[in-house]
């Protein structure tokens, strides 16, 4: 669908009376800064609403609902104002108001990303739409925002509603989930014969609860020691290691760490810190760099202490 | 002790989702100085249990009652989806939901379709003329429904028509504040008033001396809430959990005090 279908249609200006005014119910947060209603409600005093509410009139309550100016609605209502000024727009359907909102609130709390992620997903189904890019367009989110969003959305309904709790204590906070995305979702974890992806979402809800994970951001580092063990070839090896892992609530992501996964990568980034360094040093221009002295006496510390480690691990090193 | 008194107890203690049998009656009291039992036994007598078969009436009496809904679908008016409200200690939601749904005769899979998750609310676009029903067990302070309905179900309910939060018991100032600050109906079966707070003047089953008594029992049991979540001073117990608005000495559990009505575990 075009932006353009989405737009609302105007039908004009006029006064109406406050009390049949109400809040649209797609509005995503009815909690507004105090200090801004305060600085809002006295300019409102002063020289009343110089820009109209967006409503329209609801075909099957009657309902003048606001569509943009809610704020100025609630100031209004504290400063007992009879009538208010709006500007009436064609009824907007379901799609057009989600929008509406999405446009008018894009600054959402990343803490509250639950709810967005499912009033996307409304859009989604109804706009038959899934791409990161139209959905950002669409509704005024950053592009990374939706897929935070579709990174929630794929988690069943159990751990969706964990976000939703009532009990702030109960709440899980989306970070924990968009965090365990991406071992959840990795492609060599998931062929892993033992891999059940809610069980292991369960194993770590648990272990989150008993300490075995410090932070969400644990995540990452147990993401970077499936990749080493899987880059050194030691797939076995670490899918025990990872069931072990998601079996005991207490193990901490240290378990994962495996020594030659670890020298592995290690030894692949010491390689091509060398490969750079050898192409600089052959690149010299001798008389250009003659009396670099310092720059010599660390390349011969450096030979000296190739060779030495050459030794060491029994090769033969010329003089 | 009274044999009869410990016996009605048990009866009515019994189904509690730990169990609570004579040697825990016994060591929950012995936590009193002697001369302060008799007093707790009091607490004990006073406390409200809520079995299941209170419960499942609850449900079946409180739906009834609600305006346009009917078993049959051609007289229901709207599409109506029930909801747990919280996840919350020992999934007494999830336990108030299948109480709800045997209560009414909607636990065939016929009915699977009217049961949804709260995440599963804004993806029914529901209309004016649709009904959502939360289900859970108490409604004490009102702050957290009042909190959650802002930032996030007053979003996700979205231009359903009627939104009604039915709980076993509710008290009646938090039914006040919710009624004020959000859209939710509040359908209760026990309205808990001053009396029902233990600690209040109105409450005349304790005197003010006693009162200070359970007060310091409460301080041990847990000190930073010694009546009971949001100082309600509640003596409420559900055969599923045992609330935190409820006072601690019933249930607070750590190397200090070993409540009666154990909450988690």
């Amino acid at each position: 669908m075009k932006s353009r279908e989405l737009s609302i249609k105007p039908i004009g200006l006029k006064n109406i009376r406050t009390e049949t005014l109400r809040a649209n119910p797609h509005n995503p947060r009815g909690l507004f800064d105090r200090e801004d209603m305060r600085v809002l409600r006295e300019s409102i005093d002063r020289v009343g609403i110089l820009v109209p509410l967006t409503v329209y009139q609801d075909s099957k309550t009657g309902h003048f609902t606001i569509l943009d100016g809610q704020r100025r609605w609630m100031c209004a209502k504290e400063l007992k104002l009879k009538t208010v000024p709006v500007n009436q727009v064609a009824e907007p359907t379901l799609v057009q108001n989600i929008v509406t909102m999405f446009q008018i609130h894009k600054l959402r709390k990343d803490w509250e990303l639950m709810p967005t992620a499912l009033k996307l997903e409304l859009l989604m189904k109804q706009l038959k739409e899934k791409r990161d890019r139209v959905l950002g367009e669409l509704t005024g989110l950053d592009e990374a925002v939706v897929t935070r969003c579709k990174k929630l959305l794929s988690y069943s309904r159990k751990y969706q509603d964990m976000m939703l709790d009532p009990e702030p204590d109960n709440r899980m906070k989306a970070d924990f989930f968009i965090e365990l995305y991406a071992v959840r979702n990795d492609r060599a974890v998931r062929s892993f014969a033992w891999f059940k992806p809610d069980r292991f979402t369960d194993a770590m809800l648990r272990k989150f609860k008993v300490g075995g994970l410090k932070a969400v951001t644990d995540f990452r580092i147990v993401k970077q020691h499936v990749n080493n063990a899987i880059k050194a070839h030691k797939t076995g090896v670490i899918s025990k290691r990872l069931q072990e892992f998601a079996a005991d609530p207490e193990l901490t992501p240290d378990h994962l760490s495996i020594e030659s996964a670890m020298a592995a990568s290690q030894a692949r980034k010491l390689a091509k810190t060398v490969d750079k360094l050898y192409v600089q040093v052959k690149d010299i221009d001798l008389d250009e760099f003659y009396g670099q002295e310092d720059l010599w006496e660390k390349l011969q510390a450096l030979a000296d202490l190739i060779r030495k480690r050459l030794r060491q691990l029994g090769r033969r090193v010329e003089e | 002790m009274d044999k009869k008194r410990l016996r009605e107890w048990l009866d009515q203690f019994q189904s509690y989702r730990h169990g609570v049998g004579e040697t825990a009656v016994r060591s929950w009291l012995d936590q009193f100085d002697t001369g302060d039992r008799d007093l707790a036994a009091r607490v004990l007598d006073a406390v409200e249990f809520y079995g299941n078969d209170r419960i499942t009436a609850a449900f079946r009496d409180m739906l009834n009652a609600i305006p346009g809904w009917s078993a049959k679908p051609a007289q229901r008016k709207g599409k109506w989806r029930f909801v747990p409200y919280s996840r919350s200690s020992g999934t007494s939601a999830g336990s108030m939901i299948y109480n709800f749904r045997l209560a009414n005769n909607l636990d065939a899979r016929k009915w699977d379709e009217l049961f949804i998750h709260p995440s599963e609310i804004a993806i029914q676009a529901l209309g004016p003329d649709d009904t959502i029903v939360f289900v859970d067990d108490l409604v004490a302070t009102g702050n957290q429904v009042c909190d959650a309905w802002t930032e996030t179900f007053a979003e996700l309910v979205g231009n359903a028509g009627r939104v009604y939060l039915m709980v076993v018991a509710a008290v009646r100032k938090a039914r006040a504040k919710i009624k004020g600050e959000t859209e939710i109906l509040i359908v209760s079966q026990d309205n808990l008033g001053p009396r029902d707070d233990l600690f209040s003047a109105d409450c005349g089953s304790f005197s003010s001396a006693e009162k200070a008594t359970l007060l310091r029992y409460g301080e041990k049991a847990d000190p930073e809430r010694p009546r009971g979540y949001g100082g309600c001073g509640l003596v409420v117990v559900f055969q599923h959990r045992c609330p935190n608005n409820s006072v601690p000495i019933l249930h607070a559990r750590n190397g200090r005090w070993d409540g009666l009505f154990q909450r988690h575990g």
